[in-house]
């Protein structure tokens, strides 16, 4: 990893044959190299892959720009995907994964699918069969484009060697740009073998029939204004828009101005720091209990790139309905999606904030904003302070209250999906942007070990904790095996319940504690990670809790710590499956 | 209340626009009734699909801006009914 650190940035290849003479012939070069000379000019630095047969052109190809491209051989392509996303999520940076055909392409899906319902900018680039070969079922021939459109943002088959580089330009314009997602290049093993004239690498700004970036209106905004100055009780949601924007300053200025609180949504934690007095709680399903209850309270709702999501909503006919609703996004397709519009604002957020700020009147909503702290006193005595002090069992809410105390909440935390997700969400105190990397949309499990393997290579100077259970970790814990050969300093932290928590919570809530297939017996994980060569420890007892916490985050390399947690612990608040917000439960409902 | 809603899509002519575009309406589940898919006359790179749909009004209008998400599709109309699907259509029957 420290060479990792070391290396300076490569010369981007764009213009490199300026100095050409141009009478000489211009040199030949293969597809693949025009594809890997093609990402170093999109300022690509480091590729995480998986070879087989139809993309060993490219990989041939890249044993040339070791000095230039850093591979990860990850374990599977899943791994290789969501450590594209995880390197996306916390750098801005274009992620990019390389896979070979048929199941090298297919293990990609999953990642995808996640990408594109959380909006994160990847290319994936899959080698496909000779281009003669299409369609006649050949080996390890699967039709890869028609397979992932609806899990990509856009995706193009490339059959000659010319088309590489525009493929390449096109995509990385169209991952970045508007509301970002995964875009799939699928390059037929003739066209990276086919040999063309270099070429100068053109650069994507402009596709005819795409329109990424809304045009701001100004009578939208005056009358989001309009609503927002005359609101009593106006309460805004910030979603992951706000950080795909960078929109973090802008939105503190509004709700200094404004006095408005602000509340995130799962992948918007983040987005507002949560120590800051104006923060409003987590949404959703799991989220605060002020957050949810203020919801079916407020009389102005301001959606800010964010998409209504089910587990923030609960049941639509029970949402807001009291309120009016401005939703600002810069995806028209959101706009009227769940919840009815009354403002509609088509813009990026951080444009949009600018032109509110300016135009909304200072204001102030004292004793709004105590209603959300009144709120989070009731949620306090009722859930909270058991959590952080309980006897008995240790309970994940205090391992991750202890990792929040002892990080500042400054750490890039990475989190699986299931109960510890929720926990993490709700309990650390995220103060950044772009430190909050999970599967939201999607809720992948297993995404959490490779997306922290992808986050630590993006910021090798930041410390990054991934939180993930036991079930989730064992979907793609070969990815140990990636961290121990590139030595990725990743930390890795599992809450292990021998359970598949969330699911055992709902079938104890819901279905008369009937748990069906919730149970796991598990591996010696300890074991596992040292065979990896990776520093292990478990902790089954509260002394030994915070000492083995702070030994983790002071390693130097990778360190694994599981953390064997209670059983049967629930995950509270909690908006039932069919509920309203308005009706989040702080504890599980008597029986009748 | 469900109807019949004629909706006209105009993108590029790219290999799997078409799969694009009718995987949004399965996604959907909404009814495709009649649907015509056509090169344009003076550019082989671009063209259109008209299609008869049947669907409520509030699903029309999602429908349109999801297909307008497409990267290649350029524009999406739709009006009520059938009629301005028959005219549509045999316009480019009669240019073939």
């Amino acid at each position: 990893m420290d060479a990792l650190l070391t290396k300076t940035k490569p010369a981007v290849a764009v213009g490199s044959l300026s100095d050409r003479n141009p009478d000489q012939p211009r040199k030949k070069i293969s597809g693949s190299q025009a594809l890997l000379r093609s990402l170093v000019a999109e300022n690509v630095t480091t590729l995480f892959g998986y070879p087989g047969g139809a993309i060993m052109p490219v990989y041939d190809a890249l044993y040339d720009f070791s000095d230039q491209l850093t591979h990860i051989l990850v374990r599977h392509e899943q791994g290789a995907v969501h450590a594209a996303q995880g390197y996306a999520r916390v750098s801005g940076q274009i992620g990019v994964a390389l896979a070979t055909s048929g199941p090298g392409a297919t293990n990609l899906i999953t990642g995808l699918a996640d990408a594109l319902i959380d909006s994160t900018p990847i290319v994936c680039i899959t080698g496909q069969v000779f281009a003669h070969l299409l369609g006649t079922d050949a080996f390890q021939e699967i039709d890869v484009v028609n397979t992932t459109i609806p899990v990509t943002k856009w995706n193009v088959q490339v059959t000659e060697a010319k088309d590489i580089a525009p493929a390449v330009a096109k995509a990385f314009f169209i991952a970045r740009s508007g509301r970002p997602g995964p875009v799939l290049i699928d390059i037929t093993k003739n066209a990276q073998n086919e040999m063309i004239e270099e070429f100068e690498y053109k650069k994507c700004e402009y596709i005819r029939t795409y329109r990424p970036k809304p045009v701001l209106q100004a009578s939208q905004v005056d009358a989001a204004a309009a609503l927002i100055d005359s609101a009593k009780r106006p309460y805004l949601l910030a979603g992951q828009g706000v950080l795909l924007s960078g929109a973090t300053k802008e939105l503190i200025a509004f709700s200094e101005k404004t006095g408005i609180p602000v509340a995130c949504t799962l992948l918007g934690l983040g987005g507002f720091p949560t120590d800051h007095p104006n923060y409003a709680g987590y949404l959703g399903m799991h989220g605060n209990y002020g957050s949810n209850i203020n919801t079916n309270e407020c009389d102005v709702l301001i959606g800010l790139g964010m998409r209504f999501d089910d587990r923030v909503t609960g049941n639509v006919s029970k949402y807001a309905k009291q309120a009016k609703i401005i939703h600002i996004d810069i995806d028209n397709a959101e706009i009227n999606k769940i919840i009815k519009t009354h403002v509609a604002v088509l813009a990026d957020a951080k444009e949009a904030l600018n032109a509110l700020i300016e135009k909304c009147k200072k204001n102030n909503h004292a004793a709004w904003l105590e209603s959300f702290h009144r709120f989070a006193g009731i949620e306090y005595e009722k859930v909270v302070r058991h959590e952080f002090n309980p006897s008995g069992e240790l309970m994940m809410a205090e391992v991750i209250n202890h990792l929040s105390q002892f990080t500042n909440g400054e750490s890039i935390i990475v989190t699986d999906v299931g109960q510890h997700q929720m926990v993490t969400s709700r309990y650390y105190q995220y103060k950044n942007p772009r430190t909050n990397v999970t599967s939201g949309g999607a809720g992948t499990m297993g995404f959490a070990l490779p997306a922290a393997m992808g986050a630590k290579m993006a910021m090798p100077h930041k410390q990054v904790v991934a939180v993930i259970g036991d079930g989730g970790f064992q979907m793609t814990m070969q990815e140990l095996g990636t961290i121990m050969q590139y030595k990725i300093p990743v930390k890795i932290l599992i809450l292990n319940n021998n359970f598949l928590g969330m699911v055992r919570q709902w079938q104890q809530l819901f279905h008369d504690k009937r748990y069906s297939f919730t149970e796991m017996d598990n591996p010696d994980f300890v074991r596992i990670a040292e065979a990896y060569g990776i520093q292990a420890r478990k902790v089954e007892r509260r002394e030994d809790l915070q000492g083995a916490l702070k030994e983790m985050l002071s390693a130097t390399s990778s360190y694994f710590l599981e953390v064997v947690v209670g059983k049967e612990d629930n995950v509270f608040p909690m908006v039932p499956a069919g509920a309203g917000v308005g009706e989040v439960l702080l504890e599980a409902p008597t029986k009748k | 209340m469900k109807q019949d809603f004629t909706m006209e899509v105009a993108s590029d002519n790219n290999f799997s626009v078409l799969n694009r575009i009718i995987n949004i309406l399965n996604r959907r589940r909404v009814r495709i009734k009649k649907l015509m898919a056509h090169e344009n006359e003076d550019d082989f790179r671009r063209g259109g699909v008209i299609m008869l749909l049947h669907m409520t009004p509030d699903m029309a209008e999602k429908v349109k801006v999801q297909l307008e998400k497409l990267i290649e599709v350029e524009e999406v109309s739709y009006h009520e009914g059938s009629t301005s699907y028959l005219e549509l259509s045999e316009r480019i029957v009669d240019v073939d």
